[in-house]
């Protein structure tokens, strides 16, 4: 039975038993292998992270024509004022149109919480539809009315018949699962479920024999690629453009898709994900309930992951030779751009935090530019990148450091000040320590900046050059900003707070 | 009244307190909640205000219990009690502030009771409930002002003369909170007096504790902190005085003057002072003159914002800058009892103009707002339109600006498209800095 059958997805930590503690080294991890960070294990001093509803947010602000309703107290989903600014230039970047992404509250207060809010939805569902005349209103629930047990599927159901927008439940209640990641599955499960029906006005009746026969061989050479807003436009663009020199045509989903044209990914002659992290869920339940098979594997960050994210879809396909043809002339063309940026990098000592697939296919990609990986921090850690580890191990010479953290930026510094990068590259609102600390830093991840395939491994070298050309900035401010740790902190061990089976340190 | 709000231009009481928290000197945050509410917020500061995320120890370096569906089940003290000592350990602050959120104030904790324990132990460290439906951010920045007036301030000791502390503005969620404070101290020292205003560099937690012993607190908001102001006056005996805050040379001679009112000063030496400060204002803007009228440069405006900047922006555009504000727009959830005092500081402009007001928590409703008093575009070859109209707004008013043709300035929450740091618009020097951007905004093509 598919998950999808169900009103809520699983959390992932009971799904595929995924963990956010660990501290150690990469040989460490390996040896460890599955058992490494016990499910469940648990920090005995935190520091404030996210929750699944800002992914979650982070892809439903990207859709056009769509209403998000957040269901709870008004703070919840201000996340959606910075995401407006990708909501705005990715819709400039695909339609030349500028537009702010639409987000409501229903702004829970002290009454509700005691007489619940379920009334106050219907009505805001009500007038959402009349006032915009969005084609779907995204109910998003957050925390309050997960606590105070509003029934928010029945309400949808009970309200459906009299709104002409399809209203999609995504459920985020942020204090049911640590695991952020959760959020793909909740935005994947509310789309799987409500939209992916052909509209009855894009049914075309009066088609010929030949047009027929045109459009079934276009969806055999169709894939659908996945984004769940981890990729920018110009990385969509990089990529489709790597497929279309094989002759295959890209269906992006979800991020910035119609609601007309979603009903597409079920048409598709394979699906193919840039991070299992995101779309495991997903895929799998295409493959059972359309039989679009799937392709879960390589990331396309860095050069040899590039290359093997092609290769796997070229054999699908039947498209080796093309394959290895475009991989040798797109690799001698790139190897000779980078030649210059990898002299200056040899040996420089990096340090990468970031999702898990990310941060490990970037510390790849940094490998391959010639740094040396002096530590990875992932934000959880689960069976997927089990193949990761490995082939960092591989291709790195020495042992390094690996955390497994809801980022915690505490961990971090302690790190940091011990092992003394060059330059760190963290993720959003995740490189202000390390600037602090005077270290060159980069963002690993930023819809504006191109990041993927091969014309992501050219630029992420030239932005970090420039980085590391001139690290004043950060330079001068760590002799001016304070840390916010005690000299006590710095001395510890840096996995200290992490209770049991959590780390090395344990054993 | 609508069933939602639209983009809303705030967070929950949480956001606005735990912006304020990391706004104190030296002063941490221990939010007990959810995991995802800390980065909830600090994700709405780098996307509303001005690109500042943080401060000593903000964005995702403050300590949060993180609770789970354990502790929804089983109750959050144990896991705040371990997680307040190893803030301890880890954390270097002065004062530790305890905030709650939704989840762990449905469950019901006894957060007090924790605290408590920790207070016995000498550590100076208290709490505030500031659960997200409790209110919005200004509510949470007033729920922080009040703890910190109640648990924090020495009691019992003497009113120095001259000394006031100034609150009334909420840092973040006012992009130019740094800015304003420190312009509003500014001309509070040219009148001798001694001024705290707690968020700033120019404040220490010493001098804070201290507070108690202003013999005045100034409000520069009708709205924000008026409960703290209260909380205050109850606890130390301190009259307060509550004052728009004043942008521009008009708005700032009246503040002046009430101040010094309030404090019995002497007239001639306030006086003095204004015709100085006006003197050197309008010696910045004789050399504007020319082009300001080569250039056609006076303005119909709306202007959206907050209780704060509502207003005062409308003062400042119709009595300073001569322009013809015909639309208020104050976007706050505000109760019924709140909205009089705010329309009344809109009217009896110098100007005569009257605009018209409207409470509106839906920015998409500000159009219709201003069809209805008169055309936004032309219908025929005579047509007396808005324009050439401004926009003072957030930077969500940039649609209707482009709309109805209008050049746009973001001042209040959210101001996604601009860096603030410094600047503020209060006071003379902040009339200053505003007419420049204005008109920056109007030549940007030249
Ligand atoms: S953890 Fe809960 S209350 Fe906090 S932002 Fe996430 S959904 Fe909202």
């Amino acid at each position: 039975m598919t998950y999808l059958e169900n009103k809520e997805p699983p959390k992932r930590e009971d799904r595929l038993k995924t963990c956010i503690t660990y501290g150690g080294t990469i040989c460490g991890l390996s040896k460890k292998s599955k058992s490494c960070c016990i499910n469940d294990s648990e920090r005995g001093f935190s520091q404030g992270s996210i929750c699944l509803l800002l992914p979650a947010l982070g892809m439903i602000n990207s859709l056009p024509d769509n209403v998000v309703l957040l269901h709870g107290a008004i703070g919840c989903g201000g996340c959606s004022h910075s995401q407006n600014a990708n909501a705005r230039s990715g819709g400039n970047l695909r339609w030349g149109k500028v537009k702010d992404a639409l987000w409501l509250s229903t702004a829970l207060n002290e009454a509700d919480v005691i007489s619940g809010g379920e009334i106050k939805l219907e009505k805001a569902i009500i007038e959402a539809d009349r006032n915009y005349r969005p084609a779907t209103i995204t109910v998003v629930a957050a925390c309050v009315p997960g606590i105070i047990g509003d029934d928010v599927d029945g309400v949808i159901e009970r309200i459906q018949p009299q709104v002409s927008a399809r209203i999609i439940p995504v459920h985020c209640e942020g204090f049911k699962t640590k695991i952020w990641a959760t959020a793909y599955d909740a935005v994947y499960h509310g789309i799987g479920r409500s939209l992916l029906e052909k509209p009855e006005n894009n049914k075309n009746l009066n088609i010929s024999e030949f047009e027929k026969l045109e459009e079934k061989y276009k969806l055999s050479r169709t894939v659908n690629l996945l984004n769940v807003s981890s990729m920018g436009r110009v990385d969509e663009v990089e990529l489709s453009r790597l497929l279309g020199a094989l002759g295959l045509e890209t269906n992006i989903f979800p991020v910035f898709s119609k609601p007309e044209e979603m009903y597409k990914v079920t048409h598709a002659a394979l699906s193919i994900s840039t991070c299992p992290t995101h779309d495991d869920y997903l895929v799998k339940f295409l493959e059972e309930k359309f039989q679009i098979p799937y392709i879960l594997r390589h990331m396309p960050i860095g050069i040899e992951n590039t290359n093997k994210w092609i290769r796997d879809i070229a054999a699908f396909f039947g498209l080796e030779q093309q394959a290895e043809k475009l991989i040798k002339e797109e690799t001698r063309e790139l190897e000779a751009a980078l030649s210059e940026f990898k002299a200056f990098f040899k040996g420089k000592r990096v340090f990468v935090s970031a999702g898990e697939f990310r941060a490990l296919a970037t510390a790849y990609l940094l490998a391959e530019l010639g740094f040396e990986i002096v530590g990875v921090r992932s934000f959880h850690h689960d069976e997927f990148a089990e193949t990761e580890y490995e082939k960092l191990e591989k291709a790195v010479k020495n042992d390094f450091t690996i955390n497994i953290a809801n980022v915690q930026p505490f961990e971090e510094v302690n790190l940091l000040k011990k092992l003394k990068p060059d330059v760190f590259l963290g993720h959003w609102n995740g490189n202000g320590t390390a600037s602090k600390l005077g270290i060159a830093t980069h963002v690993i991840y930023n819809t504006g900046l191109s990041y993927i395939g091969y014309k992501g491994v050219y630029e992420l070298a030239r932005r970090l050059y420039r980085q590391l050309k001139n690290p004043l900035f950060n330079k001068k401010l760590s002799k001016n900003a304070r840390l916010p740790y005690t000299e006590q902190w710095y001395k510890s061990e840096p996995f200290k707070y992490i209770k049991n089976q959590g780390g090395e340190a344990d054993e | 009244m609508s069933s939602f709000i639209e983009r809303p231009r705030y967070l929950c009481a949480l956001g606005g307190a735990m912006a304020a928290v990391t706004a104190l000197p030296d002063t941490i945050p221990i939010l007990h909640a959810a995991a995802g509410c800390a980065g909830n917020i600090t994700w709405t500061q780098n996307g509303g205000s001005g690109l500042q995320v943080g401060g000593y120890c903000g964005g995702l370096s403050v300590p949060s219990s993180n609770i789970q569906e354990r502790e929804v089940v089983f109750g959050g003290d144990v896991r705040l009690r371990e997680q307040i000592a190893g803030t301890l350990e880890v954390i270097e602050g002065k004062l530790f502030v305890v905030l709650t959120s939704c989840v762990t104030e449905i469950i019901g904790d006894d957060v007090k009771s924790v605290v408590s324990e920790f207070q016995d132990e000498g550590i100076d460290i208290i709490s505030a409930e500031t659960g997200g439906f409790k209110g919005n951010s200004y509510h949470g920045y007033d729920l922080v002002l009040q703890t910190l007036f109640k648990n924090y301030l020495e009691r019992g000791i003497d009113k120095v003369k001259g000394r006031v502390n100034v609150w009334g503005i909420a840092p973040y969620q006012d992009a130019f909170w740094r800015g304003n404070l420190e312009e509003v101290r500014h001309v509070l020292e040219k009148l001798g007096l001694e001024v705290n205003t707690f968020f700033t560099s120019h404040d220490t937690l010493e001098k804070i504790k201290q507070a108690a012993s202003a013999e005045l607190n100034i409000v520069i908001s009708d709205i924000y902190g008026v409960e703290a102001a209260n909380v205050f006056e109850e606890v130390h005996g301190t009259p307060y005085l509550v004052t728009p805050l004043p942008i521009g040379p008009s708005a700032s001679d009246s503040f002046l003057r009430s101040i010094a009112e309030a404090l019995s000063l002497d007239d001639s030496v306030v006086e003095g002072i204004i015709e100085q400060e006006n003197k050197h204002y309008y010696n910045y803007i004789e050399p504007l003159t020319e082009c300001y009228n080569d250039l056609d440069l006076q303005r119909y405006a709306v202007v959206i914002g907050d209780a704060n900047y509502a207003a005062a922006l409308t003062k400042f555009l119709s009595d300073d800058l001569g322009w013809l504000p015909e639309l208020v727009v104050f976007t706050d959830q505000l109760r019924e009892e709140q909205k009089p005092v705010l329309t009344q500081r809109t009217q009896g402009l110098e100007s005569g103009l009257q605009p018209k007001v409207a409470f509106e928590t839906n920015g998409s409703e500000v159009l219709r707002h201003l069809n209805e008093i008169r055309p936004t575009y032309s219908s025929g070859k005579y047509s007396d339109v808005f324009g050439p109209a401004f926009v003072v707004g957030s930077s969500l008013d940039r649609e209707l600006a482009q709309t109805i043709g209008a050049a746009h300035l973001s001042i209040s929450f959210p101001v996604a498209n601009r860096a603030v740091l410094d600047r503020g618009y209060a006071g003379y020097r902040g009339g200053l800095r505003l007419t420049e951007d204005l008109l920056s905004a109007i030549i940007l093509a030249r």
